[in-house]
């Protein structure tokens, strides 16, 4: 490994922590407001449903970069209440991948053959329980893979945090540059460890579908 | 403690630096397009041939230019290539054109493997060389198959080009930063500047359903990629 | 047990259960045939609330099924459903699709609702099958799963929405064992079905539909023998030729 890598490599690797963390959080907090906002709108709630759609379609016009810069300057001004960057970027990339993971749930929801929420509905269950018990767990596992697109995306897309000032994995590797002036090999470095890890993180999601797809 | 009014007067007094930017995002992209149409279509035929270099080839130029981060791609051409002193907007051209012709490469791909085969067949049968297959069967069908997911991609670039300001291209996000210096009306500004681009991306979206042959539910279906 | 009185039901403006009237008793074993579209189907899930209907009675054991007050869910539990497409659940085996609904509608403990999968498992012939999946077995060994399913709440009284239309030949018969079975141990039973020799054997009467309307409710002799409308006499004819 080249030399200016290992002198910075402890300092590098804190940022690449900070890269996971922060990954983690979003593609857990995503996830699981992902699933509230595409239930809501599978079910078709009324003005729930409709506010949700105004957010899917205002998060899904607005770049990224310009999310973080609305959770990190723009929501403390209006809420008059002060965040480090860090929880900015977590909140900005919860909601930025909750707003595409909705609709990637709804589609998984309406995937789901009519048929076996009826059958469910025959055998005594009310309508929440078919939800939670079988057209749920049915559509998430068939949209596995399209679920973890949406968590590679997210995992490139945290470099952006740079920008708002978080030291994560790119924006570590742009302070080791500025001090030690090896563009080539240190954004080498940088896009070699994305490249391997968003293959890892796609490689579990196709583990997980092979293990868990439901089969017809 | 900020307000909690909104003030929008600033901006609109700064209007004309944000129809500035407006108008730098859209040749950026229209450029960053153009340049990944080529290359995706380059790198997505490719993607088909029998032959296992090229197949391989395209396979890896995708791997590894969807996985890279595009910011770092912008740093790569900006900072990495710096002794070749290319302007900013150069690289970021570059950069988006390289990224997004890598997304272009696998939905060409897919789209000609979509074709049926007997397609080629018969057009082979009816006298024409296999180049003029290509062109006059399969790339129509072809591109019909896709334009839903390339309209995805589209709308993707344009968000995407908002990164080019973070190396100092003067496009609608690195105005919108320079306003929001001057007259700290941070929420308003960005706000404004989501809706213009949301407005782009519309535009770009149901623009593509004018195309003819496109298929109905282009709106549905167009989700980003 | 089971009063239909003038049920109507539309989709939109078009009408497809005109004023249909009849009642199936504690016991029965009711067969409705017709030609596609006559809305047999559709009779069958208005019974168990599966389909709404816009004016008329269905009363289930003198509970009023289109009543806004009524506990569907709780009703359904007390007359079972098997459906053309089988429709179990593909995430579990089984047996687990037998457990569901007894564990989460019936409150019932795990083990005791186990157990009694178990027993419907081997009522129905495939007490081995208990851990496998709904893609493992065959469309028969399915529908038999489905029956088990369906009997596992012990209900009063059986639906069957065209139980063997999706099975290949080789398979009808294992599945219409199953029913006939239950028949002679006393289900009260409403069946959709084309198996004529199923209904000769073991129905007590036969509604023909067409259009939306029940054109003829007789006793399984008088209508094999002598239907008394044309339209019921064409179906005979056309259905008994092979």
């Amino acid at each position: 490994m080249p030399e200016v890598i290992l002198k910075n490599l402890p300092f590098l690797l804190s940022g690449l922590r900070l890269t996971a963390e922060i990954a983690l959080w979003s593609i857990l907090g995503g996830t699981a407001l992902g699933l509230v906002i595409g239930v809501v709108r599978h079910l078709r709630v009324p003005v729930l449903a409709q506010l949700f759609a105004l957010y899917i379609g205002f998060v899904r016009g607005t770049p990224l970069l310009v999310m973080l810069f609305i959770c990190y300057f723009g929501l403390p001004a209006l809420l008059a209440y002060k965040t480090s960057a860090y929880g900015a970027a977590v909140v900005g990339f919860t909601l930025f991948i909750a707003a595409y993971l909705a609709e990637d749930i709804r589609t998984g929801l309406r995937s789901v053959r009519p048929g076996l929420a009826q059958a469910a509905l025959a055998t005594g269950l009310t309508r929440a329980q078919a939800l939670r018990l079988v057209v749920v767990p049915i559509a998430l596992r068939n949209v596995i893979p399209t679920l973890f697109n949406q968590y590679v995306r997210l995992f490139k897309f945290t470099s952006v945090a740079s920008v708002i000032g978080v030291n994560e994995f790119t924006g570590s590797a742009m302070l080791v540059n500025g001090r030690e002036f090896a563009p080539i090999t240190i954004i080498g470095f940088v896009a070699l460890t994305y490249l391997v890890l968003c293959f890892a993180i796609s490689s579990v999601g196709r583990l997980l579908y092979a293990r868990l797809a439901v089969r017809t | 403690m900020s307000t909690f009014k909104l003030d929008w007067a600033p901006i609109w007094d700064n209007r004309d630096l944000l129809v500035e930017g407006f108008i730098t995002t859209i040749v950026l992209s229209a450029l960053g397009l153009l340049l990944a149409l080529i290359i995706g279509v380059i790198v997505g035929t490719a993607g088909t041939s029998k032959a296992r270099l090229l197949r391989s080839g395209a396979a890896a130029y995708v791997e590894l230019m969807r996985n890279i981060p595009l910011l770092v791609h912008m740093y790569f051409w900006y900072m990495g290539l710096a002794f070749l002193q290319l302007p900013p907007f150069a690289c970021a051209v570059a950069a988006l054109a390289l990224y997004s012709g890598a997304y272009v490469a696998e939905i060409v791909r897919s789209g000609i493997g979509a074709v049926p085969q007997g397609q080629r067949l018969a057009a082979l049968a009816t006298g024409l060389t296999p180049l003029q297959a290509f062109l006059l069967v399969i790339y129509p069908q072809a591109l019909r198959i896709i334009t839903p997911s390339l309209a995805s991609i589209f709308s993707q670039l344009i968000k995407d080009s908002s990164l080019a300001s973070v190396i100092t291209v003067a496009e609608l996000t690195y105005q919108a930063s320079s306003i929001e210096g001057q007259t700290f009306r941070t929420f308003e500004v960005y706000i404004t500047i989501s809706l213009l681009y949301l407005l782009l991306v519309s535009v770009v979206t149901y623009g593509l359903l004018l195309v003819p042959g496109a298929r109905d539910d282009v709106a549905q279906r167009v989700s980003d990629a | 047990m089971i009063a239909l009185d003038q049920v109507c039901k539309s989709y939109g403006s078009t009408p497809v259960l005109r004023g249909c009237t009849t009642a199936i008793g504690r016991g029965e074993v009711v067969v409705i045939c017709g030609p596609s579209g006559s809305g047999k189907s559709t009779l069958i899930k208005c019974i168990n609330g599966l389909e709404p209907y816009q004016s008329g009675s269905i009363r289930v054991d003198g509970v009023e099924v289109g009543a806004r007050t009524t506990d569907l869910p709780k009703m359904r539990t007390r007359v079972g459903m098997v459906f053309q497409h089988f429709e179990l659940y593909p995430h579990m085996s089984a047996l687990d699709n037998i457990v569901l609904a007894q564990v989460h509608a019936l409150k019932r403990k795990r083990s005791e609702a186990e157990a009694r999968a178990q027993a419907l498992l081997a009522r129905v012939d495939l007490a081995e099958k208990a851990d496998a999946y709904p893609i493992d077995l065959s469309g028969g060994q399915q529908q038999r799963v489905a029956i088990a399913r369906a009997l596992a709440l012990d209900p009063e009284a059986m639906l069957f929405d065209e139980p063997t239309s999706a099975l290949d030949p080789e398979m009808i018969s294992e599945v219409l064992d199953v029913m006939i079975d239950l028949a002679g141990d006393g289900m009260t039973m409403a069946v959709v079905t084309h198996e004529m020799g199923f209904a000769r054997r073991v129905a007590d009467r036969v509604i023909f539909m067409d259009r939306g309307e029940i054109v003829e409710d007789a006793p399984k002799e008088q209508f094999f023998s002598a239907p008394k409308s044309q339209r019921a006499r064409e179906f005979l004819s056309k259905i008994l030729a092979h």
